[in-house]
């Protein structure tokens, strides 16, 4: 027989009290919360995968932004492309109709007329601004880009932005690649890796301050100029006023070769677009799943959370019913 | 006709004695570390008399507590044990709040801030009010470095102060187990023993036992020797060894932290205790303040470093959108090599002096996001710099900020939560001791009141026979009447 003393007693029902209080409180802290992990020794395994998981989150957040900034400069470039590409068939419209000698030298000044419009209208489109910032201009996004004459102040950079993890995109076309004749079309792969991006600061420098400094760069625009779109629109007005059928004939080639490069630019903007509608998608799909998964992690579950307690309360009521009946009882209140 | 006087009058003082000792067992039956005590008592010696052997009575020879000193031993080991992990607990319970991010911004989640404002500002990085967003970002990861860092400072001094009131303690236990080993010793020196006396001596043993673990045996004089394993003897009958805190510098610190506070003994100042002792309260205290705390100090440290580094080595590379003469090398040089942090040369202390370059927190425009000179639009930098939150830059190249600081946040919670379980676990340990020691020593009032009318029915019948020897001696009175 195992002795029972006074203090043994309490000991055990003290231990037993504090037991199941100290499960309740903690159940209680997860029902003000419904959090399962409301701190990290709670889990630490889940506490740090719902970090990282809440991370991602944010990032993906920030890549969603990013991509609807991305797809207001593409929507733009595209559309811009779209009336620059107007004015070019409008235009040789006109040369095709003019490149007859149906019509006198008078009729042509007035079209004349017509196409310095048109110049001036793709004049505008290459200068247009998304806020204060040039489309067209590359990375010198605040100088604008093309004189009246057409000269080109920009640079051929290339602006790109992270609209998934690890996934760049370029979001602007310069406009040497836009409005300069076609051997100029950078035409590489549009998606940056990563492993560019970490070859940056050490590998480009140097040959970007070369590219942009040491080169000379009136030789560079006046050899361009011959074949810029403004040119081509300047020739057209100069042979019309010249009245000369045989060089608006051989303009319409280049005209050609302009539209078709402008298409080619355009399908290259439709394809980034679509692809960063499928991160898009992509993203959205992820941030579901991941919030699931967090929730799972870290939310507690509500009917478990909530039945346990009422068990928890039921046993701290046995406990303190079990109590009563050792304590202040003793032999001597039955000794009358 | 006498010696029945003398043997009712022997069971009567033998029962006034029982009932005494029974009062005094359930006088004390709430006080702290009493032992119950109970009555030795023997028939007297017998007499020949008459041809016969003839018995004398009763004869009370001890009072003498119920002692159990294995018990006593394993209660103070598991004390020990005990002590130390809830320490532990409520320690690691603030150090890990430090980290705690469920429902609330840490650093992880202002880290992140930091590299998605960014990417914003490589979004439109002629942006100023996004700059000025990337600033404030970066503000709030000083801050919260700061923070950490402070947090765990002042945690580690308060285990400081603790120290010292702890050791305070410490020597007003030696030194009342000093004074009762001298009571004792006067006390039992004319024989029998002084369970009450013991009983406070083995309770103040008890409370040393909290702050570490201490050895004991008797000597021959029933006083007690406490001695620490490696450290030394702490008292040696009536004599005290105290023990003292004294701040150290930085340099011989065990936690590289000046004035953090070592224990040595008052009279061996030189020679710091405080790393052997590695178990009860101290043990604790220490271990949390030269382990986990300082771990994780030097990794905040090591973070805000190579962090800061990082971003700087990127930062600098990278040239003001101001317009320049690139054909100018002097004009050139001052649009780059701008730095985004101030200049950390020492890892040590790095996440405590973290702060924003001047640069940055005078301009605007030092923020820096191009490649080029004169690009506003390139967001190259800014881009390298958001790609930083990816890069395997710490440990070797093994791991990200993130995951190092992640691992750090886990490493905590995973040391509170075990340390949580063991002390769940030696609470267990140590009610069961407790209740083990309380069922051999402890008073019953069931059995006392039981005793209490036996002794009080024995008294009784003692008293009977002294009427009963009485009315003999009357009857043989009468006779001559």
């Amino acid at each position: 027989m195992t002795r029972v003393s006074e203090n043994s007693n309490k000991a055990s029902l003290n231990f037993s009290i504090n037991k199941a209080k100290e499960r309740l409180e903690n159940l209680q802290l997860k029902g003000t919360t419904l959090k399962n992990v409301t701190r990290p020794s709670d889990n630490p395994i889940a506490n740090v995968e719902a970090l990282s998981l809440s991370a991602v989150a944010s990032d993906n957040k920030q890549f969603l932004r990013n991509a609807d900034y991305a797809m207001l400069q593409l929507n733009t470039t595209e559309q811009s492309l779209e009336e620059l590409t107007e004015l070019l068939n409008k235009a040789k419209e006109i040369a095709i109709s003019q490149s007859s000698d149906f019509y006198d030298a008078d009729i042509r000044k007035n079209v004349a007329n017509e196409i310095h419009q048109l110049r001036n209208q793709s004049i505008a489109i290459a200068n247009r601004r998304i806020g204060n910032r040039y489309i067209f201009s590359g990375f010198s996004t605040l100088t604008r880009p093309f004189e009246t004459d057409g000269t080109y102040h920009g640079d051929t950079g290339s602006i790109k932005v992270e609209v998934a993890k690890d996934f760049f995109i370029p979001i602007n076309i310069n406009g040497e690649e836009a409005f300069f004749s076609a051997d100029n079309i950078n035409d590489n792969n549009p998606v940056l890796l990563k492993q560019d991006l970490e070859k940056l600061p050490e590998a480009n420098i140097g040959r970007d301050l070369a590219s942009d400094g040491s080169e000379n760069p009136e030789e560079n625009s006046g050899f361009q100029k011959r074949t810029n779109i403004f040119s081509q629109f300047s020739m057209l007005i100069s042979a019309l006023e010249n009245n000369d059928p045989k060089l608006i004939q051989s303009l319409l080639e280049k005209f050609d070769e302009s539209v078709s490069r402008l298409i080619t630019l355009r399908t290259r903007v439709g394809s980034l677009t679509s692809s960063i509608m499928s991160s898009r998608n992509q993203i959205e799909g992820d941030n579901i799943n991941n919030e699931a998964h967090r929730s799972k992690l870290v939310d507690a579950d509500v009917a478990e959370l909530f039945s346990d307690i009422t068990k928890h309360q039921q046993i701290l009521k046995s406990t303190y019913q079990s109590g009563k009946a050792s304590l202040n009882q003793t032999l001597l209140d039955f000794l009358r | 006709m006498a010696d029945l006087l003398g043997i009712g009058k022997s069971g009567l003082s033998a029962s006034k004695k029982s009932l005494e000792v029974t009062s005094h067992n359930i006088a004390n039956a709430n006080t702290e570390g009493y032992s119950r005590q109970k009555i030795i008592q023997t028939s007297a010696v017998p007499v020949l008399k008459d041809g016969l052997i003839t018995g004398t009575g009763a004869r009370v020879v001890d009072i003498r507590r119920q002692d159990a000193p294995h018990i006593a031993r394993r209660l103070a080991s598991t004390i020990t044990e005990n002590e130390y992990y809830k320490e532990r607990v409520s320690q690691l319970d603030q150090v890990e709040h430090i980290f705690n991010e469920i429902d609330s911004d840490g650093l992880h989640k202002i880290l992140n801030g930091f590299f998605n404002s960014f990417r914003e500002l490589a979004n439109q990085p002629e942006n100023e009010t996004i700059r000025s967003v990337v600033r404030d970002d970066a503000r709030m990861v000083v801050k919260d470095f700061h923070r950490i860092r402070d947090t765990l400072d002042s945690l580690a001094r308060n285990i400081d102060r603790k120290l010292e009131t702890e050791v305070e303690n410490i020597n007003q236990n030696l030194h009342f187990i000093g004074k009762l080993n001298t009571k004792i010793a006067s006390l039992e020196s004319v024989g029998g023993e002084t369970g009450d006396l013991r009983d406070q001596r083995d309770e103040s043993l008890r409370n040393l036992s909290e702050y570490f673990k201490v050895h004991t045996y008797m000597d021959e004089k029933n006083r007690f020797v406490v001695s620490v394993n490696g450290v030394g003897t702490l008292v040696s009958a009536a004599e005290v060894q105290e023990l003292g805190v004294r701040g150290t510098d930085e340099m011989t610190s065990s936690n590289g932290m000046s004035g953090s506070l070592e224990i040595f003994f008052k009279n061996r100042p030189n020679n710091p205790i405080s790393s052997k002792i590695d178990n009860g309260r101290v043990g604790s205290l220490l271990k949390t303040r030269n382990k986990d705390i300082y771990d994780l100090q030097n990794k905040m440290d090591q973070i805000a470093y190579d962090f800061s580094h990082t971003v700087n080595a990127i930062h600098s590379k990278g040239y003001k959108s101001t317009p320049v003469d690139p054909n100018n090398p002097e004009q050139l040089n001052k649009n780059t090599n701008i730095l985004f942090f101030n200049t950390i040369n020492n890892i040590k202390n790095a996440s405590m002096e973290l702060e924003l370059s001047d640069a940055v927190e005078q301009d605007l425009g030092n923020i820096v996001t191009a490649l080029a000179p004169n690009s506003p639009g390139d967001n190259r930098i800014a881009l390298a710099i958001s790609k930083l939150k990816d890069e395997k830059i710490m440990d070797n190249g093994t791991a990200t900020i993130e995951e190092q600081f992640l691992k750090s946040i886990g490493n905590v919670g995973l040391q509170s939560g075990k340390a949580r379980l063991d002390s769940e676990q030696s609470e267990g340990l140590l009610a069961q001791a407790k209740a083990l020691k309380e069922r051999i020593t402890g008073v019953s009032i069931d059995e006392e009141a039981a005793d209490m009318i036996r002794f009080q029915h024995a008294y009784e019948a003692s008293a009977k026979v002294l009427k009963t020897a009485d009315e003999m001696f009357r009857t043989v009175l009468d006779i001559k009447r």
